[in-house]
């Protein structure tokens, strides 16, 4: 940079510009590697024999391949009723939830309504400020939805992020639109359900996913709302399946110390790749809606 | 519609205010009705359970709530009084700042060298990768963290003993449960820590770049001059949301690792209150314990945004 140097300028930068360039891909595909191994691992090594898998290593491939342990994690009925809990909990919640989001955001997106700023506070205020663990627990105790399903779906219909995020894109819905419908006689909620959400297909999708993702990862609301193992979530039962694994798999009816080709640690590796599973499938069709969310939302309320 | 205008006009100034509102509100009847649900599940499951936060300033009776006896400061009081719980304090004030000083700058760091890429193709793909660990939960991440970290067969064991020539089991050893913890969450959330930032890189007008060539900045002094001027707005805004988040340390990410070993270090305030609370049924105390943590948030992400405001820079609201 100094004066000396200034003839050659160019040819240097240019020279840091390639370094770093071809730095810069180097880096980005090792970490993107890294960020993928791990599953990756875990499904090698769920497929492996039991001996190689006590040996550990890395596992780019399945080392004496098996698919006996996969025959004993789906002996166990608990991680089916998970499955259908969290079926169950999600596509309800989601969906539910995200029309509900919609419903609370759009009337407080018209800055003509009444009292429509003390709404946004109200719910604003809620994402800096919570009552925490046990007023939430003894309100599910005292709505009297312990231990059912409900408790799993109710708290998390409407979250007051979600609702500024809707808010903002209804915001951005030029009003003509909506005018030309009330003229013809339509009221609000005719102009909601027929134009305003049509219109919305996308920001709708994005909230509804991130909906789903919210539900299908709830593991501490089993924890906290459900004891009755038929209605735990699908997460629970993989947490008990981690932690405990010789005793959930005793209550399905598997010994797994008498049993040749599983153990421990593959049959944790295999509950581990059917509860993630159904994710990565999904995930790389729906990625880019999650990021759409993002870049409509922004993060200012 | 009409008739009513006549009418305020003639009523004196107080009445037609009111007049106004009520013809304001008759006209969105239908926008109300829509809102009413989710006002009534704010209510219901926000506002209800702050009303009963109320049970810090009592001895809770869990078997006969209406004979609860209100005992004022008395848990606070107690809660300050206890060792335990300011160790507490200081473990989930202690893992919030480590993971804070590599997961705020981090993601910025890395969306400007993504920025940098010049092939899409590339770029949308390593995206997709390095956001795919945030939309996994906890228990699976502790899952396949606990098997790379098995003090025998552990892959990750297996490389530090090949580097150090040490066997460390990780999640038992005060020394490095937390180092495991904020690693761990540098996984989960850098990638899509870069998001918010890629939203702000993409609104920046080209134009400023050209200018500042033209000028001879080079790529570093347009980093300095354009680009970080530019998504500054955006640092400081998750400046004061991670701020409100100082208390929270990551409680499913703990939850699922910690073990009585590393209680000492790892124990943060809600897996504190979840153990008091939820396991040993004392209600009032641990609610008064997170009634504390969640005050203390609410004053830290009010000044910290005033703050923000009072130094010209956008706050939070």
């Amino acid at each position: 940079m100094t004066m000396t140097k200034k003839k050659s300028n160019k040819i240097q930068t240019s020279l840091g510009e390639k370094v770093f360039t071809v730095f810069n891909y180097i880096f980005f595909t090792v970490l993107c590697l890294i960020m993928v191994y791990p599953f990756w691992h875990v499904a090698m090594e769920s497929l492996s024999s039991t001996s190689a898998a006590l040996r550990g290593g890395v596992f780019l491939y399945p080392k004496g391949f098996t698919l006996g342990t996969y025959q004993s994690v789906f002996k166990n009925p608990n991680i089916f009723s998970g499955f259908r809990t969290s079926i169950l909990v999600t596509v309800t919640g989601s969906l539910a939830g995200t029309l509900l989001t919609a419903m609370t955001a759009y009337p407080l997106s018209k800055s003509r309504l009444r009292g429509g700023k003390v709404m946004m506070m109200l719910v604003l205020f809620t994402m800096i400020f919570s009552a925490g663990m046990i007023p939430n627990f003894l309100l599910i105790k005292n709505l009297g939805i312990y231990d059912t399903r409900w408790a799993l779906i109710l708290p998390g219909l409407i979250s007051a992020y979600n609702c500024v995020l809707m808010k903002n894109f209804f915001y951005s819905i030029p009003e003509s639109l909506e005018e030309s419908a009330k003229i013809d006689g339509a009221n609000d909620v005719q102009v909601f359900f027929r134009i305003v959400l049509p219109l919305s297909k996308a920001t709708i999708a994005t909230i509804i996913l991130f909906n789903a993702v919210g539900y299908w990862n709830d593991y501490m609301s089993t924890v906290l709302y459900v004891q009755a193992l038929d209605k735990w979530s699908l997460q629970a039962v993989l947490r008990q399946m981690l932690t405990n694994t010789q005793q959930a798999m005793e209550q399905a009816g598997v010994d797994v110390l008498a049993q040749s080709n599983t153990n421990a640690v593959t049959i944790k590796a295999a509950s581990i790749v059917v509860t993630t599973l159904p994710i990565l499938v999904v995930y790389p069709f729906v990625q880019k809606y999650f990021v759409k969310g993002v870049m409509i939302g922004g993060v200012k309320g | 519609m009409d008739t009513g205008s006549t009418k305020t006009a003639r009523a004196p100034q107080n009445r037609g205010w009111w007049a106004r509102l009520g013809r304001d509100m008759l006209r969105d009847r239908w926008l109300y009705l829509l809102l009413l649900p989710g006002i009534v599940f704010f209510i219901i499951f926000k506002y209800v359970p702050m009303y009963d936060l109320r049970i810090a300033f009592m001895e809770y009776n869990m078997f006969k709530p209406e004979a609860s006896q209100w005992v004022g400061w008395e848990q606070f009081t107690s809660l300050f009084a206890k060792p335990a719980f300011l160790k507490v304090m200081k473990n989930t004030v202690v893992i919030s700042l480590w993971k804070m000083l590599f997961g705020f700058p981090l993601p910025i760091i890395l969306a400007l060298m993504m920025n940098e890429m010049r092939s899409l193709k590339f770029k949308k793909a390593a995206q997709t990768l390095l956001y795919l660990p945030y939309f996994i939960s906890w228990v699976i991440l502790s899952g396949i963290i606990i098997d790379f970290l098995d003090p025998t067969s552990g892959i990750v064991t297996n490389l530090i003993r090949a580097v150090t020539g040490e066997s460390i089991q990780v999640m038992t050893n005060r020394a490095a449960f937390v180092p495991m913890l904020v690693v761990t969450d540098l996984y989960k959330g850098v990638g899509w820590g870069t998001i918010v930032y890629f939203a702000a890189l993409s609104g920046v007008d080209p134009q400023l770049y050209e200018a500042a060539a033209i000028d001879g900045a080079k790529k570093f002094k347009q980093l300095l001059h354009v680009t970080l001027p530019a998504i500054m707005p955006t640092i400081i805004v998750m400046l004061i949301l991670s701020c409100n988040n100082i208390l929270n340390a990551g409680f499913d990410q703990i939850f699922m690792l910690y073990s009585e070993t590393v209680y000492e270090v790892a124990d943060v305030i809600d897996t504190y209150v979840y153990r008091i609370g939820i396991q040993k049924s004392s209600y009032s105390f641990s609610t008064a314990a997170g009634m504390f943590k969640s005050v203390i948030a609410l004053a830290l992400i009010v000044s910290v945004n005033w703050a923000a405001k009072k130094s010209g820079n956008e706050g939070v609201w």
